[in-house]
């Protein structure tokens, strides 16, 4: 990693963890936040899809995808921002199948890594069973759903911490395989 | 290509353009060593990580595709696996960016051949070998190009392979387990919809199979606006193969200019048979075969590549003595090879490779370019 990767996944980090600290000390009114702030994202990786579909994937062959793709997100958008309404349960349970799912991928390319002769696995499969947990935690808090905020910002800090060790530690740690 | 193409026969070339069975070991082992000379072994052996020709699998899973990250990789495939055929390539009504990325598709008989052939001369056995690996990799690679990008190096599911008949090509996301050839299945990368993918480098949407001198296959290059290619390896091996030793006589100084297009064919005239034969080969890898017609040319055992054979010597070498051990001399070569790529591909007005910038001091072209 070049020092300005470091640098730019410090100032990441800390953004995570500045967001993950003000939602945690408003639970109750950072509810509406988060959504906004999944609606947004959704919104904004929707418009950046259409974007590459005009400029670069509408010449290639089967680039339609990312027209569909596009316009597939923006519709996503627009239902997460009127999610307002909607039990909270469901938020919850969006939660679970997420972190669940990242955190199997974790795994799988963690013992991947060990597979290949690597020592340095340690970092995916602790990233892998961290989000797994965090899974099991909103199942089992499923009827608390304001645990919903906590555990979106418990996400955040862990996010953010990872920046901190992936822009500080060392990028020749892979071994050499033959 | 792969270790039967890049060691063996590039042996047997430098063997057939005249030099000696100890000289013919010393490119070809160089021209091998490309393919492993990453920032892990660079860094193990104590050498500038900046010399890297390859990247390993679990290096680049660890590579960031950001702008800087897109660059390295860039670099590295770009200059030694995927050389650009034409980096002032038109196509109307395509956005900068699209033509960015275009204008690095790989293939045979570019303008950047001719300066690797060119800047190799005088320069030692290793830059031959390093020069011999990028005119190979010209014609096994041609049509991918040495950067990320789904829109170049995509492939989709029309993709046949030429046996008695047109077969399709069945692909699995398996990079453990080996390629069936027996019944026409590969493992290749996963399709990931984000355009700078590690995954969309190169030809690794179709696997190692571009890679295999036997195969003759059909597909929608997503590049080539639905028209279907036909790629015809063993042909195509034979080209790269007689343009090798074409390329090795100038650089021996048997001729006086190397120009694009040019082939020694009159090597088929006695072995045409023979290499076709090992061509066409239905194998994993094709090692014993260039092996044994190495052995028969030459009349000398070609030991099997040994990835720690220069390593201790480079190790023990005081500052000033690496640049003459034979990885220092690779090094020198690698570094120039990679900044006249990146060199020309930054005046092209292509900043894909990043920056590179002409330095005053040193004589000569290998001094003359640093890689910024």
């Amino acid at each position: 990693m070049t020092q300005f990767q470091r640098v730019k996944s410090i100032l990441y980090g800390i953004l995570l963890i500045s967001i993950a600290i003000l939602i945690m000390s408003f639970p109750a009114e950072s509810y509406t936040f988060i959504l906004a702030l999944i609606g947004t994202g959704f919104f904004l990786s929707g418009v950046s899809t259409l974007v590459y579909y005009f400029t670069m994937s509408r010449f290639m062959v089967g680039g339609k995808r990312s027209l569909y793709t596009g316009a597939i997100m923006i519709d996503f958008a627009l239902l997460t921002l009127s999610f307002n309404d909607v039990p909270r349960v469901y938020v919850l349970l969006y939660f679970a199948v997420l972190h669940a799912f990242t955190g199997l991928i974790e795994i799988l390319r963690a013992n991947e890594t060990r597979r290949n002769g690597s020592k340095h696995f340690k970092l995916k499969l602790s990233h892998g069973i961290m989000d797994v947990m965090l899974a099991l935690i909103c199942i089992i808090f499923i009827k608390d759903t304001i645990i919903a905020v906590f555990i979106y910002g418990f996400g955040l800090v862990y996010s953010g911490i990872m920046h901190f060790i992936s822009a500080f530690r060392r990028t020749t740690m892979l071994q050499y395989i033959p | 290509m792969q270790e039967d193409f890049h060691y063996y026969a590039t042996y047997c070339a430098a063997f057939l353009a005249g030099f000696s069975h100890e000289e013919s070991l010393d490119i070809c082992y160089s021209a091998q060593f490309v393919d492993l000379c990453s920032r892990t072994l660079l860094s193990k052996i104590g050498g500038p990580l900046n010399a890297a020709t390859t990247q390993l699998q679990l290096e680049m899973m660890d590579a960031r595709t950001d702008i800087i990250g897109l660059q390295d990789i860039t670099r590295i495939w770009a200059s030694f696996h995927f050389l650009p055929a034409d980096l002032y390539a038109k196509k109307e009504k395509r956005t900068k960016r699209y033509m960015d990325r275009y204008r690095l598709i790989c293939g045979p008989n570019g303008d950047l051949l001719v300066k690797t052939v060119e800047i190799a001369k005088g320069n030692g056995l290793q830059h031959i070998g390093i020069a011999m690996h990028v005119l190979a990799d010209t014609w096994a690679h041609r049509y991918f190009a040495g950067t990320p990008s789904l829109v170049i190096n995509n492939t989709d599911d029309h993709f046949y392979e030429l046996r008695d008949e047109w077969r399709k090509v069945k692909f699995r996301h398996n990079p453990s387990a080996p390629d069936d050839i027996e019944n026409g299945l590969y493992s290749n990368s996963l399709f990931q919809s984000r355009e700078n993918s590690i995954m969309n480098l190169g030809h690794g949407r179709a696997g190692h199979f571009p890679d295999y001198s036997f195969a003759t296959y059909k597909y929608l290059p997503a590049w080539g606006e639905y028209q279907e290619i036909i790629k015809d390896n063993p042909s195509d091996y034979k080209k790269a193969f007689s343009q090798m030793i074409y390329a090795m006589k100038y650089l021996k100084g048997s001729i006086d200019t190397f120009e694009k297009g040019r082939y020694e064919d009159s090597v088929f005239e006695k072995y045409g048979d023979r290499i076709d034969s090992i061509l066409r080969k239905r194998q994993l890898n094709a090692c014993s075969d260039w092996k044994a017609f190495g052995e028969e040319l030459s009349g000398h055992e070609i030991e099997d590549f040994d990835i720690e054979k220069y390593q201790e010597e480079y190790q023990k070498a005081g500052k000033k003595e690496k640049d003459g051990t034979y990885i220092g001399g690779f090094i020198v070569a690698a570094k120039a090879q990679k900044a006249m790529v990146t060199g020309e591909i930054f005046k092209s007005g292509n900043r894909l490779a990043g920056l590179s910038k002409i330095i005053s001091k040193g004589k000569g072209i290998l001094k003359l370019l640093k890689i910024k």
